[in-house]
Parts: C-alpha cells; sequence; structure tokens
C-alpha cells in the first residue's frame, strides 16, 4: 500500500506540476507589447502608406486591377476592358463601363474593405504615435492620411460608417452623412496640415508633406459642391495657392529620343515622379512595393513580348470618343496605340490596333480592337505582373488646373484662369485656346492631361457629364452617381443604409 | 505413434534451443485432447505450457497431450496459431477435453475502447469493430481503403486515385465547421491526425475499432468529438514464430474520360462563334491522353515474430509503390515497425515498446496550375486546351501561345515541373503496466512522434506557366516539421464481488504539438539544371519579401479523466466517463472544458423471464448520453491580437519590412461542445444466423467555432474565429449480418448496412462582445450556403430558364421584379438540395467453398446534389477561341451566363461495385517451408452506376468550405489486382 501511495503521489505531483496551457507565440510579435515602443509608433505610420501601392486581390489605390483606380477609371469614359472573342476577360469590367454595375462586384466589395482597413491602419497608428509622445508632425501626417481615407470613401459611397477609435464596436459606428463625414476631413486637414514637413522628395517622397496636404485640401474643396450642395471654390484656391508656396512647376514636356514615347514629359509616369511636379507620388517596385500594371494590362500579347519581353494582356483599351478628342500635335496623344506606327517603321510582330469597338460584352471585342495606353511605359523590375513605374496621385499640372476651374466658376480673374490652362496645353506641345476657356474646355484638359491617373469619374461627376452617354454607354440613372455600399457589407452590418437606387 | 516418438526429442530440442529447461523429475501426469471448437476436429502440434514454468510440450496428430508436473493444481497456457490462447485450471489427473476457439472469431469479442478494453457484450456505447478477416482486400494503399463500406455512420469517400492522397473519412456526418470533423486516429495508444494512417501499413492491421457516439469517444474529450478511430495492429503470440509475406500488383486504367470538342469539331464551332482564325494553329491534339498513362500499384509486406513465455515481439517491412495514371504522378511509401513486449518483475510488469518509421516519396503532379480564370490540376487543364494546339512548335520547343493571356501548355507542364516531396515519420511509445496490488495496475504511457516533410519544387521557363517565364525559373525548398507528445499516466482498478463488477480508470495527460518550417525561394536561372537543388545559383538580386520565412506554433493539452464501467449481475451494465481538459488555443479565462458522459445496457437475454422464449438469442438495448469538446481543427493564435510582416513598404525615402495586425483576435474563444445522445439495440436471431445492430443517435453542437463574418468598420479582416452557431445530426444506422450457408464446405454471410443521417444548421448568428453578428447564408460552396434550418452545404440557386436571342443564358425570375438578384439572400434564388448525402449503404457478402472464398463490397451514397463547375466553366462558348469546352455543350449552344444557376446542379447518388476478391488456399501440409499459401484476384471500382456528368460522383464530402462542387479531380482508377500470401514454417 506504501508503494501505491508513492505512486500515486508522483503521478499526481507530476499532473499538477504540468497543468499550464497558456499559449506560447514564437513567430510573431504581441500586438500592445510591439507598438508600445517608439519603433513601434513609426512602423505603424510606415504602414499605413503599405495600403497605399496598388497590389493583387484589389487593394491599393492604383497600380493593379479591381481595386479603387480600377473602379474609379473603369467607370469613367477614359477607359474600359472588352471581353473579347477569344474568351478573355470576365464580364464585369464592361458593367463597370456601361454603368451596370451591381452591389456584389468586385471591384466595389475591394475598395470598401480597402477603405476601411486603411482606416483602420490610421486609427492605429495614431493610437499608437498619441501614446509614445511621438513628433506631432507624425501625429498630423497619420490624420491627414485618415483624412485622405475618409474623402476617398464619401467620394465613392456618399454616407458612410464613421469611426476614429478602433475599439469601437459595430453598433457605436453610425453612418454618417457625406456632409459630416466632409466637414470632419476639412476640420482635421485644416488643423494638421501646417504641422507637416515641407521638405519635398528625399525622405518625404511617397508621403503626405504640407504640399501634399494642401493638394488634398483643395480636392476635397473643389468637389465640395457634389459632397454638401455648398460649392468651395474661393477654399479651393486658397488651398492651391498654399500647394504653389511649395514652389512646384510644370516638368519639361520637350521632345526626348531616348525615351521610349519621345518626350521628356512622360518620365512623371517613369520609374521615379519627378519631383519639380509631383506633389504625391505612390512609390512602386514591382514585386517588392505593389506594381503598375497599366501599360501591359493594355497592350496586346504579342505586342507585349515584342517591345517588353514577355506576354502583355490584351486588357484594358481607349474608346474611341475619348481618344478622337486629343489633337494630333498633342505629345500627350503619344500615349495611346492605335492604327500603324506613325512614328517610325512597323517592326515586325507589331499589332495594328483598330481605333472602333463593336463590342464590349457579347461576342466582344476581336483580339486587335481597340486603341491602347502605354502611359505608364513599363520601367523594370518588370514582368508580366506588372512594372515598377510610380503612379503620381497629385501633381502641379492638376493644380493649376483645378485652379483655372475655381477662377471660373467663382467668377475670379479669367485671364489668370486662361493663363493657367495655357502653361498646361503648351508643356503639351499646343497652343493657347482662342479667348478665355470655358468650363468644357477645362473638363477636356483634364481629359487630356489626367488620362488613366484615376481623376476621371470625380472630374465627369462634377461637371454633371458623368451620367450622359458616351462611346458604346448608353445614359445611366442618377444613382450611379454613387456606387452601392457592397453587399458583403450590407450582409455582415444591418445598421447600413444602401444607397438609393440599388 | 512412430511420428510421435520422433517429434518428442525435436520438441525437446526447440524448447532447449528457445531458452527452456527440461526437468525429468516429474510425479503427476496429466493428459487430454485439444480440439477446435467450430466443428470438433482435432489440433496437432497446440503448444501446451505451464504457467510459471518452464514445463511445456505440444499436441500430436491426434491432439492429444501428455504432461508430466510436479503437482497439482497447475494452470495450462494453451495456444496455436489462428486461436484465442486460452488458460485452464487443472486440478485433477483427469483427462481434460480442451476446445481452442477461433483467434478471429474471439477477437471480435474483445473492443478497443479508448484507455483500455471491453468485452464486446459489455459494450454500453456505439462502436465499430471490424476484425483483418473483414478488411477490404486488393491494392490497398491507405488503411481507410480497408474500412470503406465496412460500418454503419462511417462514410469513407476517396477523390481521384492520385497517388499519396488517401481518402477523407466521417463518422456520424458533419458535426463542425472549423472546429475539425477528421477524427482521431489511435494506433496502438499513439494519437494523432489521419496522418498518421500513412505510418500503418495495411497488411498489419489487426483489428480497427471505431467510436461513433458521445459516451464511447468522451474518454478522448477535447479530440474525440468528430468519432475515434482505434487500430490495433498484429502482435506476436506466445510460443510460435512466423514469418510471413503479402503482396499484390495492380494494373490501373482510367474508366471514364470527359469528352471536349476534338480539333475539327472545335473549329466547326469556332466558325459559328466567331473565333479568329488566328486563334486556330491547326493541329489535332488529344491533350487528355498525351497525359495519361496506365498506372501501377504494388504492396508488399514481409512480417516476422515470435515470442515465449513473457516476451514476444513482432517485426515488419512494407512497401507501397504507386505509379498514377497521369504523367509523372508517383508516390512510395517504405514502413518499417518493431514492437516487443516484455514482462518483469514476477509477471507483475509488462514493458511494450513500439517503434515505427517510414519514408514517403512523392512525386507530384502540379496541384495548383492554370491560367487566372481557371486554376486546377494538372489533368483538368488537358479538358481547356484547344485540340488545335500543337504540342510542340516546329523546332522542337513547347507550343505556347502568347495571344492568349496565361497560356500554359499543360505537357510541357507534366514533363518539365518538378515537385518532388520527401516525408520521414518516425514514432515511438513506451508502455508500462505495473500491477501494485490485486486489480490495481498503474500505467505509464509515452509516445513520440517527428514528421519531417521536405519538398522540392522547381518550375522552369520551358513549362511556358507564364509566371515561370517572367522570373526565368522559380525554385523552391520549403522544409516542415511536426513534433507530437504525449504522455500519460494512469491507475486502473478491477474488482469483482458478487454479481458486481467493476473497473474503474483515472489518466492524467499531457499532449504537445509543435509545428515549425522554414521556406526558401530563388528566381533567376541561367539553365535548368540544378533545380532546386542550389538556390544560391538563381538570381539573388531578385529575392523578394516572401522568398523566405520560418514559422512555429505549438498548441498544448492537459486533461484529467476518468471512467468507471460497473455491471450488476452481467445483465445490467454502466459506464460513466468525465473528462477535463485545457488547451492552449482558447482565449485567457476560456482554456478549459469539462466533458461528462455517461451509458447503461441492459441486456435482455440474461434475465430469467427471457429463457423460455425462442426468437432472440441474444438481445441488448443501450442508451448514452455524453458531452464532447472541440478544438483540434482551431490553429494556435486565434485567441491573441498579433504583428507579423507584410511584405514591404516604402517610407522615410527606402523600402522597410510592412508589420501589419495579422488577423481579427477573438480572446473570447472557447471550446466547441458537441452533445450527443444515442440508443441501440444488439440482436441476433434464428439461431444466431442473423445478427444486427440498429443505432439512432442525435446530436447538437453547441459554441460552434466558425470564422464568422464581422463588419469592415471597424474589424481590419471581414472575418472572425468565433464561438456563436450551432448545428444538430441526427441518424439511423443499421447493420445486418445474415449466414445464409453454414455448411463445412459452404458458407455465404450476406452482411449489409445503412446509415440515414440528416443535418441541419440551428443557429448562426448570435453575438460577440455583446455586438450581434448577423451571420446566415454563409457562402460555403459553389451556390452552396449555410442556412439556418438547412443542412450545411445547401444549393440556394439561381434556376436555369433557357437562352436569349444573344444565346445568353437566362434564368427564372422568381419574385418577378425584372431584377435576377445574384445576393445570397436573393429571393430569384430557390433551394435545390445539399451537398451531404442524405444515405449511405453498403453491401457486403462473402462465400467460401471449400479452399475459395469470394468477396463483393457495393457501395452507395445518395440524396446529395453536386455543382459540376468544371461543366460550368467547358460549357460556355464565350471562351473557345482561347480553349476548348465540353461536347455537350454543342447542344445547350450558349455564349455566356451571368449565372452560376441550377443548369450545372447535378444529382450525386451512386452506387459502387467497389471490390470483388476471389481467394483460393492451398493444401500445404506436405511442404516443409510453407504452412499457409493463398492467392487472389481483386477488381476494384469495377462498375459505377450514376446519373452525374463529371468523372465521379464520389468528391469532397468534408463539409469544409468548398464542399460540393467539382473544379475537376484526378480520374478514379479501375484497378485489377493479383495477390499472394505465404506463410512460412
Amino acid at each position: 500500500m506504501k508503494k501505491i501511495v508513492i505512486l500515486l503521489s508522483i503521478a499526481v505531483s507530476a499532473g499538477w506540476g504540468c497543468t499550464k496551457v497558456d499559449e506560447t507565440v514564437y513567430d510573431k510579435y504581441a500586438a500592445n507589447n510591439f507598438y508600445g515602443t517608439a519603433q513601434g509608433a513609426d512602423v505603424a505610420l510606415a504602414g499605413v502608406y503599405a495600403q497605399i501601392p496598388g497590389n493583387w486581390d484589389g487593394v491599393g489605390y492604383a497600380g493593379a486591377d479591381r481595386g479603387w483606380y480600377d473602379l474609379n477609371s473603369m467607370s469613367s469614359d477614359e477607359q474600359v476592358v472588352p471581353h473579347r472573342t477569344t474568351g478573355d476577360w470576365e464580364l464585369d469590367f464592361a458593367r463597370l463601363y456601361l454603368r451596370q454595375w451591381i452591389p456584389s462586384e468586385s471591384f466595389i466589395n475591394n475598395t470598401w474593405n480597402w477603405l476601411y482597413k486603411s482606416v483602420f491602419t490610421a486609427n492605429l497608428a495614431i493610437e499608437q504615435l498619441v501614446k509614445a509622445n511621438a513628433d506631432p508632425a507624425k501625429i498630423a501626417e497619420a490624420k491627414v492620411l485618415r483624412a485622405f481615407f475618409y474623402y476617398l470613401l464619401i467620394d465613392d459611397f456618399g454616407n458612410v460608417p464613421f469611426y476614429t477609435d478602433n475599439t469601437l464596436t459595430v453598433d457605436k459606428i453610425p453612418q454618417a452623412s457625406r456632409t459630416e463625414v466632409y466637414n470632419f476631413i476639412v476640420t482635421e486637414l485644416t488643423a494638421n496640415v501646417d504641422k507637416l514637413s515641407p521638405t519635398r522628395g528625399g525622405t518625404y517622397y511617397g508621403r503626405f508633406n504640407k504640399w501634399a496636404g494642401y493638394a488634398l485640401l483643395a480636392k476635397v474643396y473643389l468637389n465640395a459642391g457634389v459632397y454638401t450642395g455648398t460649392p468651395k471654390w474661393a477654399e479651393c484656391i486658397a488651398a492651391c495657392n498654399k500647394v504653389a508656396e511649395g514652389g512646384f512647376a510644370l516638368h519639361a514636356g520637350a521632345a526626348d529620343a531616348s525615351h521610349p514615347l519621345g518626350f521628356k514629359y512622360y518620365e512623371l509616369f517613369g520609374d521615379v515622379c519627378p519631383d519639380d511636379e509631383t506633389i504625391l507620388a505612390i512609390y512602386t517596385k514591382a514585386d517588392v512595393v505593389g506594381r503598375n500594371i497599366f501599360t501591359i494590362r493594355s497592350l496586346g500579347g504579342t505586342d507585349g513580348t515584342r517591345i517588353l519581353g514577355y506576354g502583355a494582356w490584351n486588357g484594358s483599351v481607349v474608346p474611341k470618343d475619348y481618344l478622337q478628342k486629343f489633337d494630333d500635335n498633342d505629345i500627350r496623344k503619344r500615349q495611346f496605340r492605335f492604327g500603324p506606327n506613325p512614328y517610325g517603321p512597323q517592326p515586325s510582330g507589331f499589332i495594328n490596333y483598330s481605333i472602333d469597338i463593336t463590342s464590349l460584352d457579347n461576342p466582344g471585342a476581336a483580339p486587335n480592337e481597340g486603341a491602347r495606353d502605354q502611359k505608364f511605359f513599363p520601367v523594370t523590375p518588370s514582368s508580366s505582373g506588372g512594372a515598377s513605374n510610380d503612379f503620381p496621385i497629385y501633381r502641379y499640372a492638376d493644380i493649376l488646373l483645378m485652379k483655372a476651374e475655381c477662377l471660373l466658376r467663382s467668377g475670379g480673374d479669367v485671364t489668370l484662369a486662361a493663363n493657367l490652362v495655357t502653361q498646361v496645353r503648351q508643356r503639351a506641345g499646343l497652343t493657347a485656346l482662342p479667348g478665355i476657356p470655358t468650363l468644357d474646355n477645362i473638363y477636356d484638359e483634364r481629359g487630356f492631361e489626367l488620362s488613366w491617373e484615376g481623376h476621371r469619374r470625380q472630374d465627369m461627376i462634377r461637371f454633371g457629364k458623368f451620367l450622359q452617354a458616351h462611346g458604346l454607354a448608353p445614359a445611366a440613372d442618377n444613382h450611379f452617381l454613387l456606387f452601392p455600399i457592397p453587399t458583403a457589407a450590407l450582409n455582415t452590418n444591418p445598421l447600413l443604409t444602401q444607397n438609393p437606387g440599388y | 505413434m512412430i511420428k510421435s516418438r520422433l517429434l518428442k526429442p525435436l520438441l525437446l530440442c526447440l524448447l532447449f534451443s528457445l531458452g527452456f529447461s527440461y526437468s525429468w523429475a516429474q510425479d503427476k501426469t496429466i493428459s487430454g485432447k485439444v480440439s477446435d471448437a467450430k466443428d470438433n476436429s482435432v489440433l496437432e502440434n497446440v503448444t501446451i505450457l505451464v504457467k510459471n514454468s518452464n514445463t511445456g510440450t505440444k499436441t500430436n496428430a491426434d491432439g492429444s497431450f501428455r504432461l508430466n508436473i510436479p503437482s497439482l493444481p497447475v494452470t495450462l497456457i494453451v495456444s496455436n496459431v489462428g486461436f484465442a490462447t486460452q488458460e485452464i485450471k487443472i486440478t485433477s489427473t483427469d483427462p481434460v477435453s480442451i476446445l481452442l476457439v477461433n483467434a478471429s472469431s474471439t477477437l471480435s469479442d474483445v473492443v478497443v475502447i479508448g484507455y483500455g478494453t471491453a468485452r464486446k457484450k459489455d459494450l454500453t456505447g456505439a462502436i465499430s469493430t471490424i476484425s483483418s478477416k473483414d478488411l477490404n482486400q486488393g491494392p490497398v494503399t491507405n488503411p481507410l481503403q480497408q474500412i470503406a463500406g465496412r460500418a454503419s455512420g462511417v462514410s469513407v469517400t476517396q477523390t481521384g486515385s492520385e497517388p499519396g492522397t488517401g481518402p477523407g473519412i466521417r463518422i456520424r456526418g458533419i458535426t463542425s465547421l472549423i472546429g475539425g470533423n477528421d477524427p482521431l486516429v489511435v494506433v496502438d495508444g499513439i494519437q494523432g491526425n489521419m496522418d498518421l494512417l500513412r505510418q500503418v501499413p495495411p497488411n498489419e492491421i489487426e483489428s480497427v475499432d471505431i467510436l461513433k457516439d458521445a459516451s464511447a469517444t468522451a474518454i478522448y474529450g477535447s479530440r474525440g468529438a468528430p468519432g475515434v478511430v482505434i487500430i490495433t495492429t498484429k502482435k506476436s503470440k506466445a510460443g510460435k514464430t512466423s514469418l510471413e509475406y503479402t503482396g499484390s500488383t495492380s494494373f490501373d486504367v482510367i474508366p471514364k474520360k470527359l469528352e471536349v470538342l476534338n480539333a475539327t469539331e472545335w473549329w466547326e464551332q469556332g466558325k459559328i462563334w466567331g473565333v479568329p482564325a488566328s486563334a486556330n494553329h491547326g493541329s489535332g491534339t488529344d491533350w487528355f491522353d498525351i497525359l495519361t498513362q496506365d498506372g501501377f500499384t504494388q504492396n508488399h509486406s514481409l512480417s516476422f515474430g515470435g515470442g515465449a513465455n513473457g516476451f514476444n515481439y513482432r517485426a515488419s517491412v512494407a512497401a507501397i509503390l504507386q505509379k498514377g495514371v497521369v504523367l509523372r504522378s508517383d508516390f512510395k511509401n517504405y514502413i518499417g515497425r518493431i514492437q516487443a513486449t516484455q514482462k518483469a518483475l514476477d509477471d507483475k510488469l509488462t514493458l511494450t515498446m513500439n517503434l515505427n518509421s517510414s519514408i514517403t516519396n512523392t512525386k507530384g503532379s502540379p496541384q495548383s496550375v492554370g491560367r487566372a480564370a481557371f486554376t486546377s490540376n494538372l489533368i483538368s487543364n488537358s479538358y481547356v486546351t484547344r485540340p488545335t494546339d500543337p504540342v510542340y512548335n516546329a523546332d522542337g520547343t513547347y507550343f505556347t501561345d502568347a495571344s492568349v493571356f496565361q497560356y500554359i501548355n499543360p505537357y510541357a507542364v507534366s514533363q518539365t515541373v518538378i515537385n518532388n516531396g520527401e516525408t520521414n515519420n518516425l514514432f515511438g511509445s513506451l508502455r508500462a503496466d505495473l500491477e501494485l496490488a490485486k486489480g490495481l495496475t498503474g500505467g505509464w504511457f509515452g509516445s513520440w512522434r517527428k514528421v519531417d516533410a521536405n519538398w522540392g519544387y522547381y518550375l522552369p521557363a520551358l513549362s511556358t506557366v507564364t509566371y515561370a517565364i517572367d522570373n526565368k525559373g522559380v525554385a523552391n525548398v520549403s522544409n516542415n516539421r511536426q513534433n507530437e507528445r504525449l504522455m500519460d499516466i494512469s491507475l486502473d482498478y478491477k474488482k469483482k464481488f458478487g454479481n458486481h463488477n467493476l473497473d474503474a480508470i483515472a489518466v492524467y495527460e499531457w499532449q504537445n504539438q509543435t509545428y515549425q518550417g522554414n521556406f526558401a525561394q530563388a528566381k533567376g536561372f541561367i539553365n535548368d539544371i540544378a533545380t532546386y537543388n542550389a538556390l544560391q545559383l538563381g538570381d539573388l538580386s531578385k529575392v523578394l519579401p516572401g522568398d523566405m520565412s520560418s514559422y512555429k506554433n505549438d498548441r498544448t493539452i492537459v486533461s484529467f479523466l476518468g471512467r468507471v464501467n460497473y455491471s450488476y449481475a452481467t445483465r445490467y451494465l454502466l459506464t460513466l466517463s468525465m473528462r477535463r481538459d485545457g488547451s492552449s488555443v482558447f482565449g485567457a479565462n476560456h482554456k478549459w472544458g469539462n466533458f461528462p458522459s455517461a451509458s447503461v445496457a441492459w441486456r435482455v437475454t440474461d434475465e430469467a423471464f427471457m429463457q423460455n422464449q425462442k426468437i432472440f438469442n441474444s438481445l441488448k438495448l443501450r442508451a448514452g448520453y455524453g458531452v464532447t469538446g472541440n478544438q483540434q481543427g482551431l490553429g494556435p493564435q486565434n485567441s491573441l491580437q498579433l504583428v507579423g510582416a507584410s511584405g514591404i513598404t516604402y517610407f522615410g525615402g527606402q523600402p522597410i519590412t510592412n508589420f501589419v495586425i495579422t488577423q481579427n483576435s477573438n480572446a473570447d474563444l472557447k471550446w466547441e461542445t458537441k452533445y450527443q445522445t444515442n440508443v441501440g439495440i444488439d440482436f441476433s436471431v434464428l439461431h444466431n444466423k442473423l445478427t444486427g445492430t440498429l443505432e439512432a443517435f442525435t446530436s447538437t453542437t453547441k459554441n460552434l467555432l466558425f470564422n464568422y463574418s464581422v463588419p469592415q468598420p471597424p474589424y481590419p479582416f471581414g472575418t472572425i474565429v468565433a464561438n456563436v452557431g450551432s448545428l444538430s445530426n441526427k441518424g439511423i444506422e443499421l447493420m445486418l449480418n445474415y449466414k445464409a450457408i453454414d455448411k463445412k464446405d459452404l458458407t455465404l454471410i450476406l452482411a449489409g448496412n445503412v446509415s440515414l443521417l440528416k443535418n441541419k444548421v440551428l443557429e448562426l448568428s448570435g453575438s460577440i462582445n455583446g455586438v450581434p453578428l448577423n451571420t446566415d447564408y454563409v457562402p460555403w460552396g459553389p451556390n452552396s450556403y449555410l442556412i439556418k434550418g438547412q443542412p450545411i452545404g445547401t444549393f440556394n440557386i439561381i434556376r436555369h430558364l433557357g437562352k436569349d436571342n444573344t444565346n445568353s443564358e437566362t434564368v427564372v425570375d422568381q419574385n418577378k421584379d425584372n431584377i435576377i438578384d445574384q445576393g445570397n439572400t436573393s429571393p430569384d434564388r430557390v433551394m435545390e438540395g445539399s451537398a451531404l448525402p442524405k444515405y449511405t449503404y453498403a453491401f457486403t457478402p462473402v462465400l467460401t467453398y471449400k479452399n475459395w472464398d469470394m468477396s463483393m463490397l457495393w457501395r452507395g451514397s445518395g440524396g446529395n446534389k453536386i455543382y459540376n463547375n468544371l461543366r460550368s466553366s467547358l460549357s460556355l462558348f464565350e471562351s473557345l477561341g482561347k480553349g476548348n469546352v465540353f461536347k455537350s455543350a454543342v447542344s445547350l449552344g450558349l455564349f455566356t451566363s451571368k449565372y452560376g444557376s441550377d443548369l450545372w446542379l447535378e444529382d450525386g447518388s451512386f452506387l459502387r461495385f467497389e471490390n470483388l476478391t476471389i481467394g483460393y488456399r492451398f493444401n500445404l501440409e506436405k511442404l516443409k517451408y510453407i504452412s499457409g499459401l493463398r492467392v487472389s484476384a481483386t477488381g476494384n471500382n469495377l462498375a459505377l452506376f450514376t446519373k452525374y456528368k463529371g468523372l465521379d460522383p464520389e468528391l469532397n464530402v468534408s463539409g469544409g468550405n468548398g464542399f460540393g462542387g467539382d473544379g475537376g479531380i484526378y480520374p478514379r482508377t479501375r484497378s485489377f489486382a493479383v495477390g499472394i500470401n505465404v506463410i512460412f514454417k
């Protein structure tokens, strides 16, 4: 019996000694400990910027597919991906262009999820930076980033859930009106942009410096009328003037035989966006930080092999009506590829793209239909999975045209407005417009200058053109001015109200 | 008697050589005769040993024996190969008559119940036992193939015949969504996941016990909820050496081919549908044909063993070699094992050691290749490749077409991609049982299992895969290590007093599973010579985030458990068990769970009032209720908010590592629990000719672990692992065994089983942190959903109508609002059945005539639907320009479809003639070295009766996300095998 007692007590003590079932984490950091350090706070801010480059699964501002960029570009008149008779391409791209989208489109869901994950990341960064007593400029930077995401949210979706504290539960996050969120953005920006660093380029390349902050504020004011019904033309002009204090100028447009498209102008869309004109850019290095697929997606397969050394996707094309507005002397027309090569001999394997597109969905376009765009002519490292061209979010040419538009709309100095437009036109190899520019002139000029840069839908809405018929797209109902709240979001949050008409 | 006289000295030599000493100084003689209990035929060569001595003898040709002993009484141990060993107490010198009972029939009498055994007649829970003689025969590569169709309520499904892939198993349906539905596998006490089965040589299995209801599985607590498969391997018997070889070779063919357009038909259709002539490359290639071949499966196993009083061992080596029916898909599995038992300390201590090592080599056909819009296994890519594409260009290089987005040449892939895996498995265990006092046994058990899986992959630019061309070759190696340790300490007390019989056990158990590994990748090779063997030869300037990584995580489970088996007068049986489990994977305050169970049984035929009835030879009623926990399917770390690396971000003028929150964390994660009630009847009627078991059960899983959808905002990710919903399963199972003919030379047994199962999602909504979660109509597969009140995987689908004048598919607008809403809860969707079969059945007759035996397995299931993804992708002419379509697409004439309609939803019912084995056992009395020889021929998958249009209706019915669809499978083969079994003297 003694033996038994001993054995039992061994068993029991062994048992008692091994009742720990705590979880050990070996290959990650616990969030609380990690962000609690000064280094963690810095990394939290860097993490917000990681949200911006475009990548697969529809994340990011621009660079890859099925995200914010496609939603805001393919729904305009500047580009579309037609279904092909060869069987390539799903029909949802064409639905965007034809204004037939439905709430379950991947573009819409991806954009929503990306923006709200970005807001979460920004909230996290702000919380951690404040906790760590970080440099106020960094806190301001994170707040401006959050305002940027909310601006993109109200621009696409109207009334959206609004929160600035990650610990809140969903019932505490009401769907705020577009005006309320607009007011938050304006307040947040005006309180913070002056705290941002005035440094251009260098360690601030790809970041919100003071000038990028004002450019964002100018954009918000420019569209205030659309968002709230109350235009803010004067405020937009003031913000544009603030940007100008940064010392920006238009990058040279001059002919340059060393560039594949023949002009220095296209350096704006190359490896590094030149900081004379670029206010805010997305740093891109394919497969490392984001990717830029825009030219690879556009060119035909063999053309890609011929020019770039790898197959291209035969995807996005420029609608004829959009392309035909360009003047033949406009160096910006060089971004397009159609017809036989007008700039030199026709190399073997060259695809002669027809400018006409016969069908977007059924039976689809023939393989060589539709003009192509090479504005972001691929820079290395590049492959059929994307190139490394940086992407300009804001550049000075845009600011000049915004200011000209506001001057015209608010009855300001029209001569100054004409001068601003002329600067942009002359850089592109064009002459000044005869007389004072009209709003339509500004609208068209924005199309020429900013094509495929993600501004077109917003511009079309502000100029009242969005619902009109264009190209192969018939006129559309009023409700298409806003995108629907994605089905998945409505499924998980019963407190959300769908936008009217969906 | 001459023979007998010669035999004695021989026997003596043998006994001496085995370490026995023989004493001539005996003063009492006992004698007797040993015969077979079945037919009273005498048994020769039976070993008779006097217990606790070295005295022994063997029976003569007439079954008789004589033995001198010093004094009475003695206990004789009577053993013979193929029979159950008996201990017989001899109190006088009167001749004794000993009847030996066939081992296989006694084996089914003992059932492994987890941390112990019980006699079948004492069972109170739902347990199916399959002994080695009832296992399916033929070219078996995984033990589950041996039990398919053999037990009710146990569904074994094999999806395709890809070498190295085993079948799936579900016991009593799908009771969890992500908590895990794979049963716990226990091999000689070692617990593991399904991959443990790969380490068991199929020919070395003595019996398989399947614990089905909660009262049986509760003893395994947290890991027992989806059921338990217990495998007991063969052991050597005392006093006898054995040497046995079993082998089979099978020839495997593809019984069914999916019909796609040939080159002529393709171009005829191409012209109709406006395919540009540039897409027609003028060749005529049957891609399926050039990617397939005849397969071979070989199975060899050699086992030997022996034993003496207090010691026995068994060793075996086995090889399973498969050459698949798709080019370059091979699998080899080599297993070696040794098992030894030693008694010591006056037989009070028993030590059992087990060592098992296996090496598997896989040459895998790539699993996930293809164009952006069609990613599948390699063989399914043969269907989508245009028949007019040549295999090679004129210059001998592989053909590819730059004008097709992400074109791949499947033949080039099969010839150039290298995907090799080697897995080294090692497990060992030691069990020590010490008799502490009469009836009280203390036990210690430790097991350690290590699995190292190493994969090398090389994707050369030659493969025509875009990613490989872009990167000039991609090579990677990945190494994954599992380290699973388990230790338990037990106390077992058995006591019989009067009519009371008590068996109680208490166990403390600790287990830890650690998973770690690393991955490295290089790209940009100047040639393809070194493949993945020298990553440093790649272009290291191209190293990207994701090209190297490593991980480690673990799980610890600590348990205290106890069980009491009590019976009164052999008629009234009671089992009570209680287990308390703690698991590291849950939130800090929810780590522990309690899992009790109780079951009772009543052996009605043992009652006095039943002695005069003639109907029942035996009748037992059983009922049980139990609670089990589930966590094995839940990965570690879900309860914590963690930061991991996610690529690179550009900040401060340079690219830096990007840190992100990796998941929505849930500090409230707790045990998923299953509450199960079981009632059963075991009966035997018609003079034991008809035996059967009828069972009914209901189970409800609560606190259902699931990836619930949560709103963004505020969550950064769309789902969170939480315990919210509940799920119910109800079923009826019937097993019958009828001895239609039972004569000396001719026996016919008709056996079969039927299981009916009803699954229902009770609740998917609830709240987390006090905030309501609105989760219903969760997509769970192609057009299938989790819908409250419906079975999981319910097809809620838009109904096909026809086509419009542009050949676009039209569908039924159910609510007539002129809008086809494709949302999950759309009123235009209608429910059209579930992906889960409602019934499964099997028929397993066995016929023996003299030395011949024949067995069959017919197996079927039905009541389920399959969404034929493959047919839906290969039936639309919109993609004809870049690919091919099925012949059936021509009559449909659809250009495109915006919908996933019920046009592609098909009946998944089937009946398969799965196995036919005919064997012959030679009479070999006269041979010097061979005591037994059996040859057999087996046909597998000989016929399939189904309306399903895909390759095979037996698809993934795991119940996991995505099941119920057919996106293209590796072909299920039909095989013809010959086998041999030799037992040496």
